[in-house]
């Protein structure tokens, strides 16, 4: 059983059973059986960590393996760890109360670059040395994976080695590796191993890379100071999701969770190419699995949980090609047993209000859809597919479905953005309303109108766009809050502080790792949570460091400037981008790759895979 | 018919809320894939509950769910079966069948026993103290509201918890006692310490408090505790 904190530690915390495991579908090896072992960190709280997709498949890969225990542990909440540092007691392990320090890897994800600061908390509770150079070979190695890693540098410090692309056969391939090291007898010590497991395509090693500055402090090179150390890591990709393992028996937790129902991923990858989405760029291309397999996945994950909730996820699940017969399929086979099946977004068309009505036949909650922009000339910048027809005629449809109340997602910041195209967001809003009053001949749909600010990421179109600054965001939201004082629609926006530092950590380069350890020194955690947030902390950490936010954030690049994380590629081209870029400008549309024309973006060849899609490709097994 | 089954809630999982704990019964019981009674409606529920609820961090050898049916069962190899979809924390002691119509357990439980191993100074006079509390005619407790914002209501803790015999064990003095469930309430095991520490002296280190309810039962008319299962199924 598990080595616990004292029953006075945990009686006098919030929500106490997220530190002590247990729950149905942890796995706990025994020490014999246990000749690696890594524990999945998540940098947040518990009820987020344990909603995280990839850790559930990388806990059950790894798992799976003989010799391979993976644990997990998530970040203490703030009263937490100050019981845990006046008692001088470490972060362990969920499964073995082990501290993080005696493991032989603790693998971080990094989901969003205000999380990195807690990265730094959880190595110091677990008594491992923060900076990469400080560990010796007592020490396990840090690794870390997801999607921030398109530009790993502000943690190049910190992190022994990271994972690029997706995790499901280079875990198993890194194991290898150790176990046969470990079978040698460790030879050489940690910095051998580094050597052989940058062999493994898909590890970035930063210690094997020197960066030089200009003089105006842009990137003038980055270089491998070892010879195994490829010029280029390229991510890693499944090239096909039906040949795969895909966790059919999760943990199921005691305590309610962010995203607490069975989550069924029918594919990954998303090539709608909208020029401002990180994920929509670099997790091409689509794949999906088949309706058959999913539909046997479902089956065994309700056998297996218990859960009576199936969420069908992916980057835009209305887009799975055979979606129609495999949500009436799910009904169908489920319904006697109360299993409810449940999509995560909608696609701004009536064939979503459709599927949402199939799949909420009862519960009206209100509907959500994202327009992103407010004029069609912002949507054609950022290539948002989506006509003002196309939005009303979806709210028409949820209208006559019975739905009354609407959410609207929007995006302010947006490259070229002028004062018309956030009044327009306005004019949006009301029209929706109207439409409501045409097809219903009553007022007083709810609208509400949800405003979040653009950051730029690397590896987007926009990875050359200056972020607007923060004086500017303000001035964009309150001219919209005036614009919106309208009976019935609602605003919501927040104060985009948090959105600065995010887009300065986002194209950060490595000086900012001192940034981020001066922070994090000073008191930084939990930044994603505003009520932890600083500003005034991260400007000044920052500024003592002699760097500016404005260099990292505000600034336009020049078409020829390196970036700071061009030696790890998604593997869409740097020409493709730019194209991009350049058409946004001129309001030009790219269509989906996926049923029009290839856009050249360079990830098939380049990884040598190609487009899955069911329908297009005349396995529409779904259909009987 | 309905199935009644006496349950555990050992030490790993002492920190699980009462609805936690309800949530993880639920869970195991789809995955066991019991014919469970659901309630009509758009939002069916499952037909089922818990004799007593348990506070956060006590342990028990004796919680009881009680599960409305929709067929019959065999009871042993079902309960072998939820017994595997149960988490490690939650062992299967006991089971039995009842008629439908069957008083709820919950209206049943008269009474619950406790063991509380508890840090105590070494130098201090507990035995003094627990028969001062032991002869006492009336013992007050200002008992917090729940949800009362600091709001509390006057309980006579004789009422609930008459008698107690203690031990030391080490540093620790170790409890036990017999507390009274009536149609009006009843008093956490816990508050019995803070009653001890601030009206007996007994010097408590009361957050450390080791808790665990032994037992759950009925309670006749001469006081006589009576077994809330028929003795059908013993794990």
């Amino acid at each position: 059983m598990t080595k616990q904190f004292p029953i006075d530690i945990l009686s006098q915390v919030q929500k106490p059973a997220r530190y002590t495991g247990g729950e149905f579908g942890s796995i706990i090896k025994t020490a014999e059986d246990t000749k690696v072992s890594i524990v999945l960190a998540f940098p947040d709280v518990y009820e987020v960590g344990m909603s995280y997709l990839g850790f559930k498949i990388l806990y059950h890969i790894l798992n799976k393996e003989e010799g391979v225990a993976a644990e997990r542990v998530y970040a203490p909440w703030v009263d937490m760890e100050a019981k845990m540092r006046e008692n001088a007691l470490p972060l362990t392990s969920q499964e073995t109360g082990k501290t993080l320090r005696d493991f032989d890897f603790v693998g971080f994800t990094l989901q969003y670059e205000l999380s990195y600061t807690n990265i730094l908390n959880m190595l110091d509770l677990g008594q491992i040395p923060l900076f990469s150079k400080e560990r010796t070979d007592e020490d396990p190695f840090v690794i870390a994976g997801g999607p921030c890693v398109y530009n790993p540098e502000p943690l190049a410090d910190f992190v022994d080695f990271f994972i690029i692309g997706e995790g499901e056969e280079i875990i198993v391939e890194l194991m290898d590796a150790y176990k046969q090291w470990q079978s040698e007898g460790l030879p050489g010590g940690r910095s051998e191993f580094l050597q052989r497991v940058v062999r493994i395509d898909g590890i970035y090693v930063p210690s094997f890379y020197d960066v030089e500055y200009l003089p105006d402090g842009k990137v003038a090179k980055v270089k491998a100071n070892n010879p195994m150390a490829p010029a280029v890591v390229k991510k890693r990709v499944v090239k096909d999701m039906n040949t795969i393992s895909f966790p059919t028996a999760p943990i199921v937790p005691f305590g309610e969770i962010v995203h607490d129902r069975i989550m069924l991923e029918v594919f990954r990858g998303c090539t709608r190419g909208c020029r401002f989405c990180h994920a929509g760029m670099v997790y091409r291309p689509v794949r999906e699995r088949k309706p058959e397999l999913l539909k046997q996945l479902a089956r065994e994950l309700v056998d297996n949980t218990g859960y009576n909730e199936i969420s069908l996820v992916s980057l835009s699940t209305a887009d799975y090609s055979c979606l129609a017969p495999l949500i009436h399929d799910l009904i169908t086979e489920l319904k006697e047993e109360k299993v409810s099946i449940s999509l995560p977004s909608l696609r701004v068309d009536s064939f979503s209000v459709d599927l949402a009505k199939e799949v909420q036949a009862v519960r009206k909650s209100g509907l959500t859809f994202a327009p992103e922009a407010g004029s069609q000339r912002m949507r054609n910048v950022i290539n948002k597919g989506v006509t003002e027809e196309d939005l009303m005629n979806a709210v028409g449809a949820a209208f006559e479905s019975g739905w009354s109340t609407v959410k609207l997602y929007f995006m302010i910041g947006l490259p070229g953005e002028t004062d018309e195209d956030i009044l327009a967001i306005a004019e949006l809003a009301k029209a929706v309303q109207y439409k409501y009053f045409q097809v219903t001949g009553h007022r007083g749909a709810k609208v509400t109108v949800s405003v979040s600010s653009f950051v730029p990421k690397p590896y987007t179109p926009f990875q050359w766009k200056g972020q607007d600054t923060i004086e500017e965001i303000r001035r964009k939201q309150m001219l919209l809050k005036d614009a919106l004082k309208v009976k019935n629609i609602t605003y919501q926006y927040h104060d985009s502080v948090t959105s600065v530092i995010e887009g300065v950590f986002a194209r950060g380069d490595r000086r900012l790792g001192k940034a981020l350890y001066l922070a994090w020194q000073r008191g930084a955690k939990f930044d994603g949570w505003s009520e932890h947030f600083s500003y005034s902390r991260w400007l000044e950490a920052i500024s003592d460091c002699g760097l500016d936010k404005a260099f990292y954030a505000n600034r336009d690049r020049d078409i020829d400037e390196i970036f700071p994380w061009e030696h790890i590629q998604p593997a869409v081209s740097r020409a493709f981008l730019w194209n991009e870029y350049q058409k946004s400008l001129r309001e030009e549309l790219t269509e989906d790759c996926r049923h029009g024309k290839c856009s050249g973006c360079g990830v098939c060849p380049n990884l040598d895979v190609k487009i899955i899609d069911w329908k297009e490709q005349g396995h529409d097994e779904a259909k009987n | 018919m309905k199935l009644r089954i006496k349950i555990t809630k050992d030490a790993g999982i002492r920190f699980i809320s009462h609805l936690e704990y309800v949530r993880t019964i639920e869970r195991a019981i789809r995955r066991a894939k019991l014919p469970v009674a659901y309630s009509e409606g758009f939002n069916p529920h499952m037909k089922f509950s818990l004799a007593s609820a348990l506070g956060v961090g006590v342990t028990s050898e004796a919680e009881f769910v009680e599960i409305e049916l929709a067929e019959e069962i065999d009871l042993p190899s079902t309960m072998i079966k939820l017994a595997v979809n149960l988490p490690t924390g939650i062992r299967i002691l006991a089971a039995d069948l009842a008629d439908t119509k069957a008083d709820k357990l919950m209206a049943q439980a008269g009474g619950a026993d406790y063991k509380v191993v508890v840090p105590c100074r070494e130098d201090c006079n507990w035995q003094a103290a627990v028969d001062r509390f032991n002869e006492a005619e009336s013992v007050l407790f200002q008992k917090p509201i729940p949800k009362g914002r600091g709001m509390t209501k006057e309980i006579e803790v004789k009422s609930f918890i008459d008698h107690l015999e203690a031990e030391r064990a080490g540093d620790n003095l170790q409890l036990t006692f017999s507390c009274k469930i009536t149609p009006t309430g009843s008093m956490k095991a816990a508050e019995l310490l803070l009653v001890l520490r601030d009206s007996f002296e007994l010097p408590l280190l009361v957050e450390k408090a080791d808790i665990l309810r032994t037992d759950l039962y009925a309670v006749d008319k001469d006081g006589k505790k009576m077994p809330l299962l028929k003795p059908e199924y013993i794990a």
